[in-house]
């Protein structure tokens, strides 16, 4: 067996798709689908509305017990509802990108003379504007249930930081997943190790009000810092110890699962 | 001039599996290339490598000049591409996925415009241009997968099974778009498929695979003349069989042939058809049906592989002016 000579460039070429134009592209695709199949957003919107009204009303008591941080059982499970839904907008652009899998569009993707990036980049973007959903719709019904900021507009800022990085963890989580099981059943996967990681956090309930084995998973769970930080504008006066666990969080799970994610995209073309 | 498609002891295993076992091509500039063979040959696995969508397991190849290993950007940037299951988004409309393929090429705004209004009318498809993909019927999906394969202009195209499960006239109509193509075009294709007549009726060369090589390679009259002698097919009853293959075999050898079906390679030619008959009469076979082939692809698929290509007959049913054979010269 002997190897090819290299030969001339051809004289026809395509540019190739740059990185940022083929991730809006991407990103703008996946927007406008969500609008054509509604049922795939409805988690994103319906879960966290169903948990502001179901735990606000149900867990009111919470409140009461001496050493919780906030007597308005609102302003607690907004944020923490906010959170899920930054989950389900992350996890649901993975969905999606497990239906290209499967049914073959991925490859149209990757026999693109694109940067390999702009296919992980895409969903991202796409993830950062559908967290925008369940802030502003489960913020509305929260403000108008009664959820009061407690340092002015910051605590909003401060929420929605903290849910676009909940979200894009949530998605390189799901990507890493879905490029490896490559099929639409990895969603369960997905959605336990996602699941399984807030309902070990401080998600519900304050840490020092925890017990047994529950507040040192939860004390090392990197969500925990997350949700404090997404909480830090309605429990109180935001402080730079409320928020800076939270950024590195967020930037620790980035690195990790972006590596995660790549990984498992390089499988594809193996 | 760089050759289009070259590839030199591609293999590709799946664990203990070996898809492609060397395959070495060779597809000159301007020629419609076709990879004949049954289901599981290896054929979309070939295709899926020289696209860089698999990693050969060993060989080399080189797609537009490039190494398709080393050099796929460059590879992607100089194919296109329409696999075996048309992947198109069925949410999205034909207009908006002509836009997200010139995205993905980076094609200049204008120019992607320009060229898709182009190729929807080439493809009859500019009225529907604005409706989801998911309302498109199978032959309109593949005429659309072939318009977002051509948006870039490639130096080669890539076409795995396109007319699998379309109608006879659909298919009838690709052909001749394929046709236009080429000829007008000159654009290399490089066609997989499981059609005889398909290969027969756009290929200028073809490669048959089985079991993941390549067991002939040529222009396809020249294939079908090496075959040599034309085919004669006899159907007699079960328990005369045996009688009337040992009546044949004075007049050629036994080709393989699907069930209930003995078959001969004739020597003699139709000159000897009144022979075989009465030699037949002789032996008191009854002979209940009766042709004669000029060799066809499936004979030199036959010749190669011992056995007829999955589901020949199907095919030539399937095909527009499909005809049960060619007659004997």
């Amino acid at each position: 067996m002997s190897a090819l000579p290299a030969a001339p460039s051809p004289a026809r070429a395509a540019p190739g798709g740059a990185l940022l134009g083929v991730a809006r592209g991407l990103a703008a695709r996946s927007l406008v689908n969500v609008t054509r199949r509604p049922s795939a957003v409805v988690p994103t919107i319906a879960m966290p509305l169903f948990f502001i009204v179901a735990f606000s009303g149900a867990f009111s008591s919470l409140t009461d017990i001496r050493g919780f941080p906030t007597d308005n059982p609102i302003n607690w499970f907004m944020p923490w509802a906010i959170m899920q839904g930054a989950a389900f907008a992350g996890m649901g652009i993975c969905f999606g990108v497990a239906r290209d899998l499967e049914d073959g569009f991925y490859d149209r993707l990757l026999m693109a003379p694109t940067h390999r990036a702009s296919l992980i980049l895409g969903p991202m973007l796409a993830a950062v504007v559908r967290v925008l959903l369940p802030v502003v719709t489960v913020s509305a019904v929260g403000f108008l249930a009664g959820a009061r900021l407690t340092d002015g507009p910051l605590g909003m800022v401060t929420l929605l930081v903290a849910a676009e990085g909940f979200a894009l963890v949530a998605g390189l989580w799901g990507l890493g997943v879905v490029y490896r099981i490559r099929e639409q059943k990895s969603s369960a996967l997905i959605q336990v190790g996602i699941f399984v990681t807030m309902f070990l956090s401080v998600g519900q309930t304050p840490i020092d009000l925890q017990e047994g084995w529950l507040p040192h998973v939860a004390r090392l769970n990197p969500l925990t810092y997350v949700i404090d930080m997404a909480r830090a504008g309605f429990v109180g006066p935001i402080t730079w110890a409320d928020v800076w666990p939270g950024l590195v969080a967020i930037g620790v799970g980035l690195v990790v699962l972006g590596a995660w994610a790549l990984t498992g995209f390089r499988r594809l073309v193996r | 001039m760089t050759i289009p498609v070259e590839a030199v002891g591609l293999v590709r295993r799946f664990g203990d599996i070996v898809a492609v076992a060397g395959v070495d091509l060779r597809v000159e500039p301007g020629e419609v290339f076709a990879f004949l063979g049954p289901n599981g040959a290896g054929k979309s696995t070939t295709v899926r490598m020289l696209t860089t969508l698999l990693a050969p397991s060993a060989g080399t190849a080189r797609v537009a000049g490039y190494d398709v290993v080393t050099e796929a950007a460059q590879v992607r940037r100089a194919i296109g591409v329409a696999l075996q299951d048309a992947a198109i988004d069925p949410l999205m409309t034909g207009r908006e996925l002509l836009r997200l393929q010139a995205v993905l090429y980076g094609l200049p705004r204008a120019r992607a415009e320009a060229r898709s209004a182009e190729l929807l009318e080439r493809v009859g498809l500019t009225a529907a241009a604005g409706r989801r993909v998911g309302k498109y019927s199978g032959g309109m999906r593949r005429r659309l997968d072939l318009a977002l394969s051509l948006l870039h202009e490639p130096e080669v195209l890539f076409l795995d099974e396109p007319t699998t499960g379309l109608d006879p006239t659909s298919r009838l109509n690709l052909w001749d778009e394929l046709r236009t193509l080429n000829l007008e075009h000159g654009t290399t294709v490089f066609l997989t498929t499981q059609y005889l007549e398909e290969a027969d009726q756009l290929a200028a060369r073809i490669a048959i695979i089985d079991g993941g090589r390549i067991v002939r390679e040529g222009e396809p009259n020249r294939l079908k003349a090496e075959v040599g002698a034309p085919t004669l097919r006899i159907e007699v009853r079960d328990a005369q069989a045996d009688v009337a293959r040992t009546v044949l075999a004075r007049f050629g050898a036994e080709r393989p042939d699907r069930a209930g079906v003995l078959a001969i390679g004739l020597d003699g030619g139709a000159a000897e058809m009144t022979s075989v008959v009465r030699a037949l009469d002789e032996a008191s076979v009854v002979i209940e049906h009766m042709e004669l082939n000029a060799p066809s692809l499936d004979d030199v698929f036959a010749e190669a592989t011992g056995r007829r290509l999955e589901g020949a007959d199907g095919d030539a049913a399937a095909g527009p002016g499909a005809t049960p054979g060619e007659p004997a010269a």
